[in-house]
């Protein structure tokens, strides 16, 4: 069960606290001056070079979390790694890093690691060493090849997830050797999106999409921001198309078409609702449209039997859009067209993705914005493989199977019978570095290391390699052990001599025996790689592939889904928080707010309002939904983004024995889906059946950190008309900022001319307090934001966590808004029909701490806690602090955060291993909001002075936040000099600053505004 | 576990009224540091000192790090064995001997830590020492000290007071630029 947090586990009730106060006062003070307890400083035995104490070491590796294998530089400290950023030298994702890679720092230091082998004995599991576990699997092995003359001889089976090449290809030589079957799972997968680029092109892979080179883009429901085969690399592409140019005349154009907005979809301009599983029928409509009556090629024929028309009666949208649509596709220059990907699988998914490809062949973009080479760094193994597996598992024919990265107990829907099938197995054995659902069934656990502490390598794209490094020793509270080791040494039991003793040396090996020889000698080479954390492959672009006839047959129809037909669709789509569930025990994740509903913690069915206010259903109404393969429980959230036929489930919820953090919270969504293989892909169908949605007559609280989605006409996050740029009117949106701007002068703000507002105007009223009134001559730190790249993708919101040691405070704190979160992304509605194609425009707008140079927070604090300081920035002295919450309360943006409890004392160990020590851990009754990364500024000051008193550089400083964005979006500096680049961001004439026109805060946080195609609304929406 | 967290609203109080701030550190070890306090007897004085009979050594030989780092460090055992391991010590072998114990254990050695500033404020120890600080300004005549059990009278690091005395230089005494006297330097 999740933990309570709501009756605290050192909750004090009053009367205790008055008679502790009445008998204890005195004593406990000092206790509480003097802790009494005897420090201890250990040093190193034998110090290690590359480590200076307080200083950190920082080493490049591949990221584990998924198998997108973006770049990643861990930070540690004392041999211990405390925070991950994105390795700007990696071609895939150049710098940027997603929630998930964070989050991946929780799984090192994860309390439900296991301990060490585990092996059942009576039924009981005890911890045993890793000789007797590793000669139990070989003997295990050995038993069921070789069995006993009066027993049948029965099979070995490896069921793996996703793994570099080099980790597969020892698993292959592992299963060669002991004569067994190997298939893999991955819960997430983009199996149709490959078989589709084999039937077209041959090229048995994901295709590489070069969103950036796009001018206008349309994505048919493929969530590519968050859940998609590389979402950083995506996230990068699309932010520097759909942004507008420093010029400001070019914008990328994006129309979404899908049922549902996912995060990537609340980035369209445009969206085309369109029904689900018409992916194909509207794709060939505009491939039809575009290429006419005379289209040649393998796929001619099928073209003639579309047109916009049969396009538009399919998807449930006017004529009118679909060959509109076509027109512009067709014109521009540069297009790109994305197929539905790993999002939701229906039963012809693979069709959908053949469409999208024939559409892109016949507008002209395949080898300017997409690519076939040959090189699948994705997840793409299917459910048709293991569906094949488990009759052999349940027939009793299978004497050994080995379970390593995958976690198919959970990830199945239940009618598949993975589990019962698991069970006849006679030797069931895990790889799992923590406890999940399926080695919870299993004999034997033979812990992986995480990848901090193992060797591995990946290949990003073609032509690059990368390489996975250790960053740390193995945390010493998890005996485990990379499983290449444990194959190897597994292997020397059953009597075949490896040639190597470790995975290290075969994955150097393997190296070695690839290096061509042309960038100079291995060594140099593997050095070189290992710092820079990729080098070059001999692999190398095969050339522009070739569109070919199909050799399996396909139907492009919309698919039938099970369920009555006055049912609404269901889609189960993976979640950018959890992925397949494979997150969900990290509460970094947990409390994340999903960037598309703003809920923590629990589970949510996304209805669109229209459709619930037909039912009477509301918000938060627990709700019975029921398909044909089973039925669950979960409360609702109106969700216009939403067809008014379609309702939505994500993945990762409804764990029950994963851990502390993901058992018992929100549902698992395949516990309502068929255990069905999409044909011929063979992956699991997510979007296959109708629900029947009732009441239950029960409601809850959501769990939402969102306060409105509505701006109610104040221009906190206001954008501009692309064509309006360069005019002098856009700067106000509505005509309700007049009245607005009455209010000014109210509750001591004396509203000063705009021109004193500026940057330049600084030092400020707010900042000439006691003895900072003298001049400052230093830096004085600000922020841009541009709101015309932000996508809401929220990884700016865990890099803050993981930074400044943000505590996570539970569901039930959440629900009484007590979330302690540093930053969060603010997401309005302005323009959302799910009716019909039309113009989109939903605003994200990250809130953190805007720094005020006049601001409200500092005068009412008594004890001078939070104040200014001559560098500009708004900091909170903690240990000054005596919690009067004052300021909390006058904050106009609502972005300091109260510590009500001990939150970091419920940390358990060693997820504490985690804490940055260059931050203070708060203790409880005590305020702290965004510091500007002070630690961050400290260091680069710090440094400076060590480089002979320089200058600190323009750059040097990198928040957390600006650091992980995808997008790019975020620049920090010294805006008082003219030349930094910050100040050249805040030139731009769409600059302005949240409610300072108002309330005359004068925030040191700028914001770009966003820019639209369509004129802007005036508020009245 | 039950906790009163009173405690920390009441320490807050008397930091307010200006209550003297006893810092937990110095004041004997536990068991196995023996009569000295110490896990070992370790005389700063003969190592650090000039008189006769002491090694005149730098500080910053054993505390390697203070000169680039937030952490002034602590030598590694390896460190004292290197020397150790041919100077078997005139007065004392029997704590030399020791050393060898915790290298052949692979172990650290405990020591009690002596000088500590709260976990909510940071010392950049670089900052200072490049500065032009003298580390006894700080810490005192370690270099003439046995067994340190307690901190010298020179220090005061668990008052602020003491920090702000020398960054804000008030009597003019300092020979250094005045330092920051920012909340933020020290507490973020």
């Amino acid at each position: 069960m999740a933990k309570d947090l709501g009756e605290r586990a050192d909750g004090i009730r009053r009367r205790d606290f008055l008679k502790a106060v009445g008998v204890s006062g005195a004593g406990a003070t000092i206790a509480g001056c003097s802790t009494g307890e005897v420090e201890r400083l250990l040093p190193y035995v034998v110090a290690p070079e590359e480590i200076t104490p307080g200083v950190a070491t920082w080493y490049s590796t591949v990221c584990g979390g998924c198998a997108s294998g973006c770049g990643m530089w861990v930070r540690t400290r004392e041999g211990r790694a405390v925070h991950v950023e994105g390795n700007p030298d990696h071609p895939v994702s150049q710098g940027g890093l997603c929630s998930k890679g964070h989050a991946t720092l929780q799984h090192l230091y994860n309390p439900d690691r296991y301990h060490g082998p585990m092996i059942r004995e009576g039924g009981v599991m005890r911890q045993g060493t890793w000789d007797e576990g590793e000669r139990l699997l070989a003997a295990s092995i050995n038993g069921a090849l070789n069995p006993l003359p009066d027993q049948p001889a029965r099979g070995v089976l490896f069921i793996g997830g996703y793994m570099g090449p080099t980790s597969s290809a020892l698993v292959d030589e592992f299963m060669l050797a002991v004569g067994g079957d190997r298939v893999d799972f991955d819960a997430v997968s983009d199996a149709p999106l490959k078989e589709a680029a084999r039937i077209a092109y041959g090229v048995n892979a994901v295709p590489r999409y070069d969103i950036g080179a796009a001018n206008l883009l349309l994505s048919f429901g493929n969530d590519f921001i968050e859940t998609g085969t590389s979402p950083v690399a995506h996230s990068k592409g699309f932010a520097s198309m759909s942004a507008v140019d420093e010029a400001g005349g070019e914008k990328g154009r994006f129309v979404y078409l899908g049922p549902r907005l996912s995060l990537t979809g609340l980035n369209a301009d445009e969206w085309i609702p369109i029904r689900p599983g018409s992916e194909a029928a509207v794709a060939l409509g505009m491939a039809s449209a575009i290429a006419g009556p005379d289209a040649a090629g393998p796929y001619a024929n099928l073209l003639q039997a579309y047109n916009p028309a049969s396009a538009a009666a399919a998807a449930g949208v006017s004529v009118e859009a679909i060959e509109e649509l076509a027109g512009r596709f067709a014109l521009e220059p540069s297009s790109l067209a994305m197929g539905p990907g790993p999002g939701a699988h229906h039963r012809n998914a693979t069709a959908a993705n053949l469409a999208v490809m024939i559409l892109n062949h016949v507008a002209g973009n395949v080898g300017t914005t997409v690519f076939y080479e040959g090189v699948s760094p994705a997840a793409t193994a299917s459910y048709s493989d293991i569906e094949s597996v488990i009759d052999a598992m349940a027939s009793g024919d299978i004497g050994v199977v080995i379970v390593h990265g995958t976690n198919p107990a959970y990830s199945l829907p239940s009618t598949s019978g993975f589990v019962e099938a698991f069970e006849q197995v006679q030797y069931k054995v895990s790889f799992a570095s923590a406890m999940d659902e399926t080695s919870a069934l299993c004999d034997l656990v033979l812990p992986d290391s995480h990848f901090f502490e193992s060797w591995g390598d990946s290949t990003p794209r073609a032509g690059a390699l990368a390489i996975q490094q250790p960053v740390m020793q193995q945390v010493s509270t998890f005996d485990s052990r990379p499983s290449g080791d444990t194959m190897l040494a597994v292997l020397g039991h059953l009597g075949s001599e490896p040639e190597v003793g470790t995975f290290y040396e075969y994955l150097r090996a393997r190296h070695e025996t690839a290096h061509d020889g042309s960038s100079g000698d291995f060594e140099t080479y593997w050095h070189q790689t290992l710092r820079v954390g990729v080098g070059e492959s001999g692999a190398t672009d095969e050339g522009a592939a070739q569109l070919r006839a199909p050799d399996t047959a396909l139907s492009f129809d919309t698919p039938l889904l099970d369920g009555s037909d006055d049912g609404l669709t269901l889609l189960v789509h993976p979640s950018g928080r959890f992925g397949g569930g494979e997150f969900s025990n990290s509460p970094w994740m947990q409390e994340l707010p999903d960037p598309v509903s703003k809920i923590t913690w629990h589970s949510w069915l996304e209805v669109n309002p229209h459709t619930a206010e037909e039912r009477g259903i509301r918000n938060g109404d627990i709700v019975s939904v029921s398909s044909p393969h089973g039925s669950l429980e979960v409360p609702v959230w109106l969700y216009p983004g939403i067809r008014e036929d379609t309702v939505a489930l994500a993945m990762g919820g409804g764990h029950t024995g994963m851990g502390r953090y993901a058992d018992g919270n929100g549902v698992n969504a395949l516990g309502l889906l068929p255990a069905e293989a999409e044909q011929p892909s063979g992956a699991l169908v997510t979007l296959a059946t109708k629900v029947v949605v009732e009441p239950t007559g029960q409601s809850r609280r959501i769990a939402t950190v969102e306060g409105s989605d509505d701006q109610h006409d104040r221009p906190i996050a206001p954008a501009v008309q692309l064509a309006l740029l360069g005019e002098e009117e856009h700067e106000v949106e509505g005509e309700h900022h007049e009245e607005l701007r009455e209010l000014q002068g109210v509750g001591g703000f004396v509203p000063v001319p705009a021109e004193e507002g500026a940057p330049s105007a600084f030092p400020l009223p707010g900042a000439q307090h006691g003895e900072y009134a003298d001049a400052h001559d230093g830096p004085r730190w600000a922020m841009a934001i541009d709101l015309d790249k932000c996508t809401g993708c929220s990884a700016c919101v865990t890099a803050c966590q993981s930074e400044n040691n943000v505590p996570w405070v539970g569901e039930n704190q959440v629900l009484m808004g007590r979330e302690m979160s540093w930053m969060r992304i603010e997401r309005y509605y302005e323009h959302v029909d799910a009716t019909q194609a039309d113009d989109l425009d939903v605003r994200f707008l990250p809130m953190l701490c805007q720094h005020c140079g006049n601001a409200p927070c500092e005068p009412v604090c008594p004890v001078f806690a939070t104040y200014h300081t001559p560098e500009g920035v708004n900091a909170q002295i903690y240990n000054r602090c005596v919690g009067t919450r004052y300021c909390a309360n006058n904050c106009p943006y609502k972005v300091r955060v109260f510590n009500w409890y001990r939150y970091t004392d419920d940390v358990p160990e060693p997820l504490n291993w985690q804490w940055n020590p260059d931050v203070t851990v708060r203790d409880n009754g005590v305020m702290e909001k965004c510091s500007f990364c002070m630690q961050r500024i400290r260091d680069a000051e710090n440094r400076a002075a060590l480089e002979g008193g320089r200058d600190v550089r323009d750059g040097e400083i990198v928040t957390a936040c600006q650091q992980s964005c995808p997008a790019e979006c975020i620049v920090f500096g010294n805006i008082r000099d003219p030349q930094s680049r910050v100040s050249e961001v805040v030139a731009s004439e769409r600059t302005y600053r949240v409610l300072d026109e108002l309330i005359n805060t004068q925030p040191a946080v700028n914001y770009l505004k966003k820019v639209t195609f369509h004129e802007v609304s005036s508020g009245e929406h | 576990m039950k906790r009163n967290w009173l405690i920390g609203g009441l320490s807050m109080v008397v930091v307010l009224a200006g209550a003297a701030f006893v810092q937990g550190g110095g004041g004997g070890g536990a068991e196995g540091d023996g009569e000295v306090g110490q896990p070992i007897a370790f005389p700063h004085d003969k190592h650090a000192g000039s008189e006769a009979g002491q090694a005149n050594m730098d500080c910053q030989f054993c505390h390697y790090s203070a000169e680039r780092s937030v952490d002034a460090g602590i030598p590694p055992v390896s460190a004292c064995w290197g020397c150790h391991q041919v100077i078997p010590g005139s007065e004392h072998p029997e704590e030399v001997a020791k050393i060898q114990e915790y290298v052949e254990r692979g172990e650290p050695i405990p020591w009690v830590r002596i000088y500590k500033i709260s976990d909510h404020a940071h010392f950049p120890h670089m900052r200072h020492v490049n500065a032009g600080l003298e580390c006894q300004q700080c810490h005192g005549e370690v270099q003439t000290m046995g067994v340190l059990t307690e901190p010298d009278d020179a220090w005061g690091g668990a008052n602020m007071g003491w920090c702000i005395d020398c960054h804000r230089d008030v009597e003019g005494t300092s020979a250094f630029e005045q330092a920051s006297t920012d909340c933020a330097v020290c507490h973020y």
